[in-house]
């Protein structure tokens, strides 16, 4: 007995000293969630929570990790999430909040709600300033806007008011740029803030229905437009639009006024598309759209990010269950692995 | 004095299956049509009385959810209540206000909590494919709720009034009069609630659940000579309830619906017939309020004309043949459908033979013809043998349809005019025992559902009905019930239970919101002018996801009441504790159920 506890303070003793020592140490992992990607789930769409799936190195597949360290839920229908200095910014959609979390942890740090976060839809942060997209009333054509947010302290500090349906946004030099894909209704406009003013410079006309955009780091913004579908009685096609960042001059490729392509996204000078069940490939100077798509690689996705030659894409399935993301290579289309996700996987977001 | 002992003691329900030896074939006939017990030999039908009725004052949906074995699926305390029978969905299930079709044409349910219990006389419950003789939806079975219409001397108003928890308060007044040649019934009833109970282990309440419910309710009749009697039934229902928060989400929405149904129905019956001819009117508005302090809402409305002639003629004492033909002209518009109308006749006979003392069968066949799809030919067919005094087999085979709604079809954006019948293929067999007191019932059944119309996404927000899905189910369904009187002590136990396995075919998972198992039971205790009643249900866990991944757990429910008649019986005064163990509870996931809360009530009758 006497033995064991002179073990043990020696054991506490030796600890503290390895502990005080440890300067030339590797230094210690953030949080269990700091290496790899997240997924963001929607979550059922009436009654239920969005939730979080996370990839880790060797491909540890971990769902609902923000229950798991949190034990509560996030929130109904989990409409976006993003990462931005040490944290997490969940927006979710039907719980009117952004839930903001510790990136590594996924510990809670706070909630920011209240009337000025109204059905938000998308995040993007510049240094200590985050910007959320809103709807507002989705029936009420007037009343969108975008709030803008002290991150260092998490409280809503303004808004400015936009045009119809705001949804998918871009930081570039100073301006935010505002796809208005119309939410309920369809838009099809891109709004430009100067972030230094926080006023509305440009408004600059696209194709129907911007659904998503991206930079291409060489002085231009790319913009998809899916165009009206065929259901609204007034269908157009969709739209490629090449946007300057400086003079803000627009450039329209035409898709087929049949095709609606979705989810823009860009790997180093490529771009990629979804459409009609398949993914194309476009160089970022080119002025015309791909003839055929990429070889191996199908489905009707419903969220799409091309990371380090990988394009990384979700499958709803039937919506009222699990979904799954699937890893293709894009240079040969392979599948190179499946991972279950939550329900709705809607966006995919990189450590 | 007698009479309202029995009717204290019949206060729960009862399998009334004795009635009807003492009726005469063709008045049994008139009273119940085709929910007739002889048109359903080879099914299983259950009858709850008005002495059972009568003493609630309570949703449809609530009282069949303590009372029976079906299973409801509730989002959240008075909202839209959906019906599930043998595993089956919310639309198939015909339901019927005496005798007439009243799933939404909109969307081919009903919502159990917007029918007000008390306006009623009686419930029949008729388990089994059942096309061939109620049409479209008849799939796990049909439910009938049917006035009275007694010509018999007889005057009487009835005040209920009764109130609880979280702001309850409900009403029901009746007034009744009539005589060897007439009848005439009004009743007026209202259910108002805050409904803002606190979420158990929880800090959030309830918000945005209030409710204002009523509704008018009045049937007429004339007995013109012994032939011919005539009457007339209306109905108005006003349902308008905030759709509740869930647990995760707050709401501002409201649902507005009105019902008005009239009917109007003349029996005729002659020495070896009767016939039957019921013109309907029913009407449908369906108001649905994103934000209820705005005025954007989305109404949608229709309308039925239906007539509907029954003929039953018996050759003799073996056999008849009964028939009927309906026509429906329906109309529908509103902001997610245009204007739209449709035009379905459809027909069926069936031959009833008592082949010999023992042994009944019903052969039967069913066509129809519609201005929209096509509408399959189904046939049915059923039969019970009495091995003896004690047991009887049961047994049946049919096939059955379920008809596109104007929502699948119309709605817009999405709604797909190319779709078809929903068809259903179902066998049952079953053993019936009663001797004495005791009296119980077996049943086993199996399905098979294709082209059931599921709306799939087309794109991420585009989403389209197609027959795409096929289901199969079979199951166990087990009732039994036990009187004692000891002096002027009365028990009676009565407890069922049923097993549902209802699986999507191409995964081969449960359905969501189909519970394995449900099991209720009643027991009751009176003593001359004292009552008591104890429930006891239990609702299996339920899948939420598709994949079965998910599901809410099973739960124990029970509720507690005493009544106590004062005034020479005339006036009852009853309390009730409801979910008496505070169990935290959710029908469906994210909404949680009230915690124990009580109610009263005030029965009062003047003759």
């Amino acid at each position: 007995m006497n033995l064991l506890k002179i073990t043990a303070a020696f054991l506490t003793f030796l600890l503290f000293f390895v502990s005080c020592s440890e300067d030339d140490q590797p230094e210690l992992p953030k949080g269990d969630y700091e290496k790899g990607y997240f997924i963001s789930n929607e979550g059922p769409f009436n009654n239920g929570s969005g939730t979080i799936t996370h990839v880790g190195e060797d491909d540890v597949v971990s769902q609902n990790i923000y229950k798991t360290v949190n034990d509560e839920d996030l929130g109904n229908i989990v409409q976006f999430m993003a990462l931005s200095g040490d944290n997490a910014y969940f927006v979710v959609n039907n719980s009117h909040k952004i839930v903001v979390a510790n990136r590594y942890t996924m510990k809670k740090i706070t909630t920011i709600e209240g009337e000025n976060i109204n059905n938000p839809r998308y995040f993007v942060a510049n240094n200590d300033r985050g910007y959320v997209s809103n709807w507002g009333d989705p029936l009420n054509p007037n009343d969108d806007f975008i709030s803008i947010i002290d991150l260092n302290s998490n409280e809503i500090i303004s808004t400015i008011s936009v045009g119809e349906g705001p949804e998918d946004m871009l930081i570039e030099n100073n301006d935010l740029y505002v796809n208005l894909q119309g939410g309920w209704s369809q838009n099809n406009k891109v709004e430009v803030i100067d972030l230094q003013s926080n006023i509305v410079s440009n408004t600059l006309i696209v194709g129907d229905v911007p659904n998503s955009l991206v930079t291409d780091g060489r002085g231009n913004i790319w913009v998809l437009c899916g165009g009206k579908p065929s259901w609204t009685g007034f269908e157009s096609g969709g739209k490629l639009a090449k946007i300057t960042t400086s003079g803000h001059m627009v450039e329209l490729i035409d898709f087929d006024v049949t095709e609606h392509p979705e989810h823009l996204t860009i790997n180093s000078e490529e771009l990629y598309y979804n459409l009609n069940g398949k993914v194309y490939e476009m160089i970022a100077q080119s002025s015309s759209l791909p003839e055929s798509p990429i070889d191996g690689i199908d489905g009707f996705f419903y969220a799409m990010k091309a990371n380090n030659g990988e394009l990384f894409a979700t499958d709803p399935i039937d919506f009222q269950s699990e979904g799954s993301l699937k890893v293709f290579n894009l240079s040969s289309g392979a599948l190179i692995e499946t991972i279950q996700t939550g329900i709705l996987p809607g966006t995919i977001i990189f450590q | 004095m007698e009479k309202l002992v029995l009717i204290l003691f019949l206060s729960v329900n009862i399998v009334a299956f004795s009635q009807y030896d003492s009726l005469n074939k063709l008045e049994e006939i008139v009273l119940y049509g085709n929910f007739s017990p002889d048109l359903n030999t080879g099914y299983s039908v259950e009858i709850i009385t008005d002495s059972i009725i009568k003493n609630e004052i309570n949703s449809m949906g609530n009282f069949l959810q303590n009372h029976t074995n079906l299973y409801f699926k509730q989002n959240g305390n008075g909202m839209v209540s959906s019906i599930s029978l043998r595993g089956t969905s919310a639309s198939h299930t015909g339901i019927f206000w005496n005798g007439i079709a009243i799933n939404s044409s909109l969307n081919g349910q009903t919502d159990f909590n917007t029918l007000p219990i008390n306006s009623f006389e009686g419930i029949e419950i008729r388990k089994g494919g059942g096309s061939v003789l109620f049409g479209s939806g008849a799939i796990g079975g049909a439910v009938n709720m049917r006035d009275k219409v007694i010509f018999k001397p007889d005057k009487n108003v009835l005040i209920q009034l009764g109130g609880g928890s979280y702001n309850t308060f409900k009403s029901n007044v009746l007034g009744l009069i009539s005589g060897n040649k007439y009848y005439a019934k009004v009743s007026f009833n209202t259910i108002f609630s805050d409904n803002d109970y606190q979420f158990p282990d929880n800090d959030l309440n309830n918000e945005n659940g209030e409710f204002k419910n009523y509704g008018i309710n009045s049937a007429f009749g004339w007995r013109f000579n012994d032939k011919n009697q005539i009457a007339i039934y209306t109905s108005y229902i006003n349902n308008d309830r905030n759709t509740s928060r869930t647990l995760t989400a707050t709401s501002n929405a409201k649902l507005k619906n009105k019902n008005g149904r009239f009917l109007l129905n003349w029996n005729n019956i002659g020495n070896q017939y009767a016939s039957t001819l019921k013109l309907a009117y029913l009407n449908e508005n369906y108001e649905y309020f994103f934000d209820k302090d705005l005025q954007n809402s989305s109404l949608n409305k229709s309308k039925s004309f239906i007539t509907q002639y029954n003929f039953n003629y018996f050759l003799n004492n073996k056999i008849s043949l009964n028939s009927g033909i309906d026509y429906t002209h329906s109309l529908g518009q509103g902001s997610n459908i245009s204007n739209i109308s449709q035009n379905d006749v459809e027909a069926f006979v069936l031959l009833h033979h008592k082949a010999f003392l023992n042994f009944v069968y019903n052969i039967s066949v069913r066509k129809g013809f519609s201005s929209d799809y096509n509408i399959p030919f189904i046939y049915a067919l059923d039969l019970s043998y009495r091995i003896n005094n004690s047991f009887k087999i049961k047994a049946n085979y049919s096939t059955n349809y379920r008809l596109p709604t104007f929502n699948d079809l119309y709605w817009e954006p999405g709604g797909n005019p190319n779709l078809k019948s929903e068809e259903n293929k179902s066998a049952e067999f079953g053993i019936d025992y009663q001797k004495n007191k005791t009296k119980f019932e077996l049943t086993s059944y199996w399905m098979k559902n294709k082209n059931l119309i599921q709306w799939i996404p087309i794109s991420s927000d585009f989403w389209q009905p197609e027959n795409i899905q096929k289901t199969s189910g079979y199951g166990l369904e087990f009732s039994i019930q036990h009187k004692r009187m000891i002096g002027d002590h009365k028990f009676q136990l009565q407890a069922q239970y049923a097993y549902s396995v209802s699986k999507d075919d191409l995964i081969n998972k449960q359905l969501i919101y189909v519970p394995f198992h449900k099991a209720n039971s009643n027991f009751n205790y009176n003593f001359k002018k004292l009552n008591l009643n104890y429930n006891l249900q239990f609702t299996g866990k339920v899948y939420t996801t598709t994949s079965n991944s998910q599901n809410l757990d099973n739960y124990w429910l029970s509720n507690i009441g005493i009544s106590y008649k004062f005034l020479k019986n005339d006036l009852k005064i009853g309390l009730r504790l409801n979910n008496l163990l505070d169990k935290n509870y959710q029908s469906v996931a994210y909404r949680p159920m009230p915690g124990r809360n009580f109610e009263f009530n005030i029965n009062y009758k003047i003759d």
